[in-house]
């Protein structure tokens, strides 16, 4: 179809409908974690958490989810109990 | 002699990286500065026949890294152009040989010798591209306006970013009418993705295929858009950076250009 008449009836041109991909893609790309990464921020985590409370590190679970718009970071963890002030290393 | 290093580089295979390299080599070193040409795709070299130069080799760059040989034996002088030199990568596997520290004191010797080092990357960002890039200074960043390659191109630059190599992108195989039937990404399209700084951009031209199976310079044929897209990209990287960049646009006639009462379907 001529350009003009797709403008026309709305049409998406095929390279704007490339661009809106690509981006997509980009920001996907550039949320992507490796292992490795994952795994020093939970050791840093924990270190921080223990600071002021008592936890279970085993149980600890970190993780990035994806939805549509955003990925969040969910960190779940029991505690234990809480460490009291003077206590801490 | 304090010459720039620069790397060509993609991430992608077969978006013109060597073709590239040969032709803004030579076009600088038709603007008179002594140019070498490296050849870093070790084991899959193909710079060489690319210049047309394939069956002047002796020594290659393994060799010069290792000093097998000296610098100047494993620089092939080129046939038709003064000052332009290649160093051929080695053709058998034995890629672990150099590394990217030995690659950073190969490159300062050759900043020494000559005005423009061209390090002809090869696709993927392995062993093989850190090694291209660990002596860089600069880099020229190649890619189609297509999906694959854009995307390539944004995890290179980000690559090169990170190491402080400051990227300049160069839109190869651009179809004018493509782009102008809202088919094919538009040099704007990509660079406002990749939001990085434009050297040039290159139309698709049949004359490079020809001129590549010759063995020929694409910038020496007077005739060929592309040739002429290389010359002024080289002219830009020779401290002329002020010259506009020409957008590939289609040949139309007068007729034509007069709008939709002539146009079928």
């Amino acid at each position: 179809m001529e350009p003009f008449f797709r403008r026309l009836f709305g049409k998406e041109s095929s390279k704007d409908k490339a661009k809106k991909r690509l981006k997509l893609a980009l920001v996907y790309d550039k949320l992507e974690v490796s292992d490795e990464t994952l795994s020093n921020l939970q050791k840093d985590i924990i270190q921080v958490i223990s600071k002021y409370f008592v936890i279970n590190q085993d149980s600890l679970k970190l993780d990035i989810r994806r939805s549509e718009d955003y990925s969040t970071l969910v960190l779940n963890t029991p505690i234990v109990s809480a460490k009291h002030r003077g206590v801490s290393t | 002699m304090e010459g720039k290093v620069i790397v060509v580089t993609s991430g992608k295979g077969g978006v013109g990286k060597t073709t590239a390299t040969a032709s803004l080599g030579s076009a600088l070193a038709l603007e008179g500065k002594k140019v070498v040409v490296v050849d870093m795709d070790i084991g899959l070299r193909n710079l060489d026949v690319v210049m047309g130069l394939e069956n002047r080799i002796v020594f290659n760059l393994i060799d010069a890294v290792t000093g097998k040989c000296k610098l100047q034996q494993a620089a092939i002088k080129d046939r038709k152009i003064d000052n332009l030199f290649l160093i051929p990568a080695s053709q058998s596997d034995n890629k672990s040989i150099i590394n990217a520290s030995a690659m950073e004191r190969f490159c300062k010797k050759l900043r020494n010798e000559f005005d423009f080092v061209l390090l002809d990357c090869p696709a993927g960002i392995e062993q093989g591209f850190e090694n291209a890039i660990a002596g860089a200074e600069e880099a020229i960043v190649i890619c189609t306006p297509e999906v694959s390659s854009v995307r390539d191109a944004d995890r290179v630059i980000g690559i090169l970013l990170s190491r402080s190599i400051v990227p300049r992108l160069m839109v190869n195989r651009i179809v004018p009418q493509l782009v102008e039937r809202g088919d094919m990404l538009s040099h704007e399209d990509v660079v406002d993705v990749l939001s990085v700084d434009l050297l040039g951009l290159v139309p698709m031209d049949e004359l490079v295929v020809i001129s590549t199976n010759m063995g020929n310079h694409i910038v020496m044929q007077k005739d060929s858009m592309a040739g002429q897209a290389f010359r002024r990209i080289a002219m830009r990287l020779n401290g002329q950076a002020d010259l506009p960049i020409e957008v590939p646009r289609t040949q139309k006639s007068f007729w034509k250009k007069l709008g939709i009462f002539g146009k079928k379907k």
